[in-house]
């Protein structure tokens, strides 16, 4: 245990007399607590865990990582500062980030953190009294929220204390306070929400879906933010003179503080401090009284599958053949392409996995082309239709820059939690192993590729009419081309067959930068030739034979190539 | 004799869906329960109960004559429970995992020491007891579990499937544990899948079914009662409805192709 665990347990039982009076074990509670706090020092935090591939080194410090990262997230939200012509524009801004960022954290945390399902095992059957084990979650819960919230909220206090003066940075503690409580506040209801309209079970997968969305507004923001900030209207955005603000709880407490600190009293700036202090407490006795006991309960029941027998399902009279069934059929021939195609189109549909590192992927593509409108300057649907040179580039770009997604995902499709179960492929009488890993890429490319395709070809054809057909052919065949050649060069896995590691070896990634430059390259050519309608459809025929080749090379794949994940 | 656990008219349900029906047992100093029954039966709830991890249910259960309804914290004390699963906090060492199951159970941190240290290195752990367990092999699991669950030297020990993912050496170290446990007074209730071990290690036999007990005693009296068969034989004989010969007739059919 490091220096800042040691510190913030040293701070939990401060209180130990009280603890006692309570009836609380106090031997049990540090003990509790030491083991917790050691296992959040050796976990991957939420905050990281769509980013970063797992490591085999041991993690041993990552209470530090995450308060960095916090603090880094702090310094982000001091752009807020920069929106509106006024203190509490900016004010209200940081409060909104500082919210949605914090929510969007805790909300992970709280199932892999805070409440762990093993401790009905470990901890109930112990000699311990109910008092104690609560007492332990509650503190806990209470420095996991400290050490995002503290780390978090320094620069802001310090850049409040350096521009308007001390008072007034000390007085910014009390708000985000009261902004934590009502995001805890606010993480209740969530939860409460999710345990409503679904079962404990897809639980995790929801809020899977939520560590995805947050993912990609954050990259959104990322990217939209900073050039929104050059346009003059967001400097002049002044949110005290639209009555809607009122609604927001960040607004009240914007208010709250600059009267406090300025020490000016209106009747409304002082209904603003009142509420922004009486709400925030009223949501958390609301947590306390309500939501916290029924929130227990249910969560006791996340992944507590294993508890009592299994309610036989209810046997829904099988669909004959869904659409995948009817695209697997169509798409592929050989019963083991199929087999690799209905597999890798249902695994990655239901993988938590492959789903947090490859639909994040999907937002992100789908920001930059956004991103690239916005950032063109004159940049307006007439310049367009032209069929000009801004056309030209944005059909390029943006069917070559999809093949960052289709490369992700192909690449991603051979990691998997479950990958032991990959031995199914050795012990079934497959000739070539080819035709499973050709089928897997085809569902991908069906699945992922496709319908982004028909996103930007729709579009491009409105503006581009006709013209611009063969050219979109050309590129969706050379980036089908690249994807075999990818697959072809790289690709010595059974899909969802290998345990996702950190140590890849350096070749593949250097391979992989060689096929994004040919990307590049094949990218330049096209767009060099955009013009020329003749040749664009011959090198299109080519491109779709060549493609042709290469799959019929990727199926004879022989056993002897395939690489295995080495089980010590 | 005074009997040690008692369970005494324990019915359970969840809702509307009954999962204990009128359980009556008294298990005495000494004994090794075997604990059988279909999946379902109501096998790990009776666990729960005992180990006070639920305590809504009617009856009385009473353990060394406390009541583990009110005066839980004094029957935890005197139960070691071996959960199945490997249900542990993998990314702590055994040391760790060991010190702090200690502590819960308020043990003397010397003492503790001394034991880990010679449990593990009875299992032949002692060179993992620093290494974290998630790399762990799920008999190496195993072992520290029921390391964890002897450690405080408990007057009765619950075992629910505690041979699975051990070798074959471990099995038979299990075994003659729980025989030597029994020997020096300790009451073993054992939760077991596995037949022929529950055959051999128990010298009383308690198979519930569908939330009731349908058979008690030991394996001589059950063999008098059903027939001179196997333990096996005698719980398919009690449980299942149909023959299970059919189904493993029909099952080998199912393969016959049509064409």
């Amino acid at each position: 245990m490091n220096i800042i665990n040691k510190a913030f347990l040293k701070l939990a039982l401060l209180p130990s007399p009280v603890y006692d009076r309570m009836g609380v074990d106090k031997r049990a509670l540090t003990a509790i607590l030491h083991i917790k706090l050691t296992m959040d020092d050796r976990r991957v935090s939420g905050l990281q865990q769509a980013q970063r591939r797992k490591s085999d080194k041991e993690v041993s410090s990552a209470t530090i990582i995450t308060m960095i990262v916090s603090a880094v997230l702090g310094l982000l939200y001091l752009m807020a500062f920069y929106i509106g012509s006024n203190i509490v524009t900016g004010l209200t801004f940081y409060f909104f980030m500082f919210f949605f960022m914090l929510s969007a954290t805790l909300i992970s945390d709280f199932t892999s953190v805070l409440i762990d399902v093993r401790d009905t095992f470990i901890i109930l059957p112990k000699p311990v009294n109910d008092r104690t084990v609560l007492l332990a979650r509650l503190l806990h819960i209470f420095i996991h929220i400290c050490k995002l919230v503290l780390p978090m909220a320094l620069p802001g206090v310090i850049y409040m204390g350096v521009k308007y003066g001390i008072v007034s940075g000390i007085w910014m503690i009390p708000m985000i306070l009261l902004l934590t409580l009502l995001a805890i506040f606010f993480i209740n209801a969530v939860y409460i929400v999710i345990l409503r309209i679904t079962t404990p079970q897809k639980f995790q997968n929801v809020i899977s879906y939520f560590q995805i969305v947050f993912a990609i507004v954050i990259y959104a923001s990322y990217q939209i933010l900073p050039r929104m900030m050059e346009t003059k209207g967001l400097l002049e955005f002044d949110l005290t003179t639209y009555t809607w603000s009122a609604a927001m709880p960040m607004y009240w407490m914007a208010v709250g503080w600059q009267s406090l600190t300025s020490l000016t009293f209106t009747i409304e700036s002082v209904i603003f401090l009142f509420a922004s202090i009486v709400v925030p407490l009223l949501c958390v006795w609301v947590v306390v009284k309500f939501l916290a006991p029924s929130f227990n309960n249910k969560l006791a029941l996340i992944n507590s599958s294993a508890d009592g027998p299994a309610t036989p399902v209810k046997l829904k009279k099988h669909k004959r053949s869904g659409i995948a069934e009817k695209l697997g059929t169509v798409l592929t021939k050989g019963n083991a392409e199929t087999a690799g195609f209905l597999f890798a189109w249902r695994m990655s549909g239901r993988s938590r996995d492959f789903k947090l590192k490859v639909y994040p992927s999907i937002g992100y593509m789908l920001v930059l082309v956004v991103a690239m409108f916005i950032r063109s300057k004159d940049f307006s649907l007439a310049t367009l239709a032209d069929n000009g040179k801004e056309f030209r580039i944005f059909m390029i770009v943006g069917i070559y820059l999809m093949s960052l997604l289709l490369v992700t995902a192909i690449s991603q499709m051979v990691y998997s939690e479950k990958y032991k179960a990959a031995w199914i492929f050795y012990v079934a009488p497959v000739a070539y192993p080819g035709e499973v890993i050709l089928g897997a890429v085809k569902a991908i490319v069906v699945k992922f590729y496709i319908p982004i395709i028909v996103m930007i070809a729709i579009p491009g054809l409105m503006i581009g009419g006709w013209q611009a057909l063969p050219n979109l052919l050309l590129g969706l065949f050379n980036q089908l081309l690249i994807a075999a050649l990818l697959v072809y060069i790289n690709f010595r896995n059974l899909p969802f067959s290998r345990k996702q590691n950190a140590n890849l070896n350096g070749g593949s990634f250097i391979r992989n930068i060689g096929i994004m430059l040919v990307s590049v390259f094949i990218a330049m050519l096209h767009y060099a030739a955009y013009e020329i309608t003749v040749v664009v459809c011959v090198v299109a025929v080519l491109s779709l034979i060549a493609t042709w080749l290469i799959s019929g090379s990727i199926a004879k794949t022989s056993w002897t190539k395939i690489k295995a994940e080495q089980d010590a | 004799m005074e009997p040690i656990i008692s369970i005494r008219n324990l019915s359970k349900s969840y809702g509307t869906k009954t999962v204990l029906q009128d359980i009556n047992v008294e298990i005495y100093p000494g004994q090794v329960i075997g604990y059988i029954g279909p999946n379902g039966a109501g096998k790990s709830t009776t666990v729960k109960i005992l180990c006070g991890l639920l305590t809504d249910y009617q009856g009385t259960v009473t353990v060394n004559g406390l009541d583990v309804k009110t005066q839980t914290l004094d029957v935890k004390r005197q139960i070691g429970y071996i959960p199945e699963l490997a249900e542990l906090y993998d990314v702590l060492t055994p040391n760790e995992y060991l010190q702090f199951t200690a502590t819960l159970y308020n043990l003397d941190r010397e003492v503790a020491t001394e034991r880990i240290g010679k449990i593990m290195a009875a299992f032949g752990l002692e060179s993992n007891v620093h290494q974290r367990m998630d790399t762990f092999s799920k008999g190496m699991r195993q072992k520290v579990l029921i390391a964890s669950g002897l450690l405080h030297n408990p007057g009765i020990i619950i075992l629910d499937e505690p041979l699975s993912g051990l070798d074959a050496n471990s099995v038979i170290i299990m075994k003659e544990l729980i025989s030597r446990l029994a020997k020096d007074g300790k009451t073993i209730f054992y939760c077991s899948h596995m037949m022929d071990v529950v055959e051999k290690v128990s010298d009383r036999i308690v198979l519930i079914n569908g939330g009731r007990i349908i058979a008690d005693g030991s394996f001589e009296e059950l063999k008098q009662q059903q027939g001179d068969k196997s333990l096996e034989q005698i719980f398919a004989s009690l449980t299942a409805p149909e023959s299970l010969s059919a189904a493993a007739d029909e099952l080998a059919k199912a393969m016959e192709s049509r064409s």
